[in-house]
């Protein structure tokens, strides 16, 4: 286990998601009201940067504006048009402060483009 | 001698032969500003931007090649490749800015990705769609990612790092074929090390697009370079010679310019391109509008753009070496600007010539005779390069430039 701060409890306003660096690793903080959730940056779709374009519901719903996948913020679990899960670091709040475990960058795989025969293409 | 009444200014002037000049309608008619754009534009190698303008992978520039949008972007793998800038579901411009980079999201795309803003579609930079909106809801097995992906055009990194594309997918030469050795006056020196631009302008100006190539390809109007005129006129200048390559092109042989001589200029003798010796300066023509202008210091290019029949968009680089020092690069500046910035030596010369032959030579305008009828062996007054480009150019359209209404193969027997 590798607890580390991330921010006050206090810096995140309720509803809203925030970028933050922790030992250079990029996370994404949910505040849904009830409590707090730490997920890798990035929407598993299209790589779009969820404190951007997350729109988060006070019904902890969260929702990627460009392509409206949709997630439950409490358990990172899909909802309508998503296709994947988010991926969530344990997370924790002690004496006021946001914690996460953070063994290991959490990193999407994303469809890695083609290779392109490149002697043949236009013949 | 007399002025003429109108049937006299009609007739062929003294014993000029047809080949010594050109009817002006191959400027001012639209029928045939169409048929270039088919039979010229639509055919050959354009270069359409410099590598130095695509810094880092997912780097992009648009641009067009007779009217047809053109996008090149840098992929992951620091390739750079060219596709169509239309999207394959409803034919809008995908990409709308002169240049930037795809890495960063954009209020209708994501990172990493070309995005129609119309209805979302997404390309990668390898030209494959990544993703329709709502596709199988809509398409269900029809039409998938793997149907539309972007036109990809022939597109190669060549000569001093310039890209060239083609929308002819069936193009028979390499770009280095279709130059068939014009660039290899200056190759040592624009191809050593890799170069950077460090200007850029473009003009909309009010003429036809061979106007603009035709000045560029005699140095018979340095009677209205005042500056050339007075300190340049001297046994060397007059011993270069204008050297015909295959495919229309030309070179004009370098000689030592002497800039101490030219009033308010200071000797550049101190910065040259690599294995070129200094005050050298070379220019090359190349078919159908295209030049390439190395004056020790600095390096220049014109790429036209024509738009229409009276009008061409005439795209302007300053170039000088990557690895140039700060100081290095101010002094390429400053050289370059004051030769052919848009308030230099020589630039708003050349362009108030040419506006004015597109006044006179408008569309409607009564057919006029273009004389390029200067013969010295080719030396540098001789009009030999601007003859060799129209031979070409009437090969090309199968017209005969000095009555284009003909076509050129049957008149030339």
């Amino acid at each position: 286990m590798t607890w580390q701060k991330v921010c006050a409890a206090d810096d995140i306003a309720n509803n809203t998601l925030q970028r933050f660096e922790v030992d250079g690793v990029a996370i994404v903080v949910a505040n849904y009201g009830d409590g707090f959730q730490a997920i890798a940056p990035y929407c598993p779709h299209m790589e779009e940067p969820l404190h951007e374009s997350g729109i988060l519901e006070t019904s902890g719903v969260l929702t990627c504006s460009k392509h409206l996948w949709q997630w439950d913020i409490r358990t990172g679990e899909m909802v309508g048009m998503a296709e994947k899960s988010l991926l969530c670091y344990e997370i924790k709040v002690e004496a006021g402060d946001v914690l996460i475990n953070l063994e290991k960058e959490l990193v999407y795989e994303y469809d890695e483009e083609d290779e392109l025969d490149d002697d043949d293409f236009f013949n | 001698m007399p002025a003429r009444n109108h049937t006299q200014w009609k007739e062929v002037p003294g014993q000029l032969k047809p080949g010594q000049w050109v009817d002006s309608r191959i400027y001012s008619d639209p029928d045939i500003f169409e048929e270039e754009l088919e039979k010229i534009f639509k055919k050959v190698w354009v270069p359409v931007c410099h590598e130095s303008e695509l810094p880092e992978p997912y780097s992009f520039r648009t641009s067009s090649i007779a009217r047809e949008p053109i996008i090149v972007v840098r992929g992951t793998d620091n390739q750079v490749r060219a596709f169509l800038n239309v999207c394959p579901h409803r034919g809008m411009m995908i990409e709308r800015q002169p240049a930037g980079s795809f890495l960063e999201g954009r209020p209708s795309g994501n990172p990493k990705h070309m995005t129609c803003m119309f209805h979302g579609w997404q390309f990668d930079m390898k030209g494959n769609c990544a993703f329709i909106t709502r596709g199988e809801d809509g398409y269900q097995e029809r039409l998938k990612k793997e149907h539309v992906g972007l036109r990809r055009l022939r597109c190669e990194v060549k000569f001093g790092g310039f890209i060239w594309v083609t929308l002819n997918d069936q193009v028979e030469q390499t770009v280095e074929e279709w130059a068939a050795g014009c660039f290899d006056c200056i190759k040592d020196a624009i191809d050593t090390e890799p170069l950077e631009v460090f200007h850029y302008h473009k003009a909309i100006i009010g003429t036809n697009y061979k106007l603009w190539h035709d000045t560029n390809s005699e140095f018979y109007h340095d009677y209205m370079h005042y500056h050339n005129r007075v300190t340049g006129f001297n046994d060397e200048y007059f011993a270069r010679k204008n050297v015909p390559f295959d495919n229309g092109h030309v070179n004009v042989n370098s000689f030592e310019v002497k800039y101490d001589e030219y009033d308010g200029f200071e000797s550049r003798s101190e910065l040259s391109f690599p294995k070129f010796p200094p005050n050298q300066w070379y220019m090359v023509d190349l078919f159908p509008g295209m030049n390439f202008n190395l004056r020790g210091s600095a390096f220049r290019s014109d790429v036209v753009t024509p738009l229409a029949p009276d009008k061409v968009m005439i795209e302007f680089r300053g170039l000088g070496l990557k690895s140039d020092t700060p100081e290095e690069r101010m002094i390429r500046i400053e050289h370059h600007n004051t030769i052919w910035g848009p308030f230099g030596r020589n630039l708003h010369e050349d362009l108030i010539a040419v506006t004015g032959q597109g006044s006179t030579m408008k569309t409607g305008s009564e057919p006029r005779r273009i004389l390029h009828g200067r013969v010295e062996d080719e030396y540098i007054h001789d009009e030999n390069g601007v003859r060799h480009f129209y031979d070409h150019w009437g090969k090309w359209m199968n017209r005969l430039p000095s009555d284009p209404m003909k076509e050129y193969m049957v008149a030339a027997e």
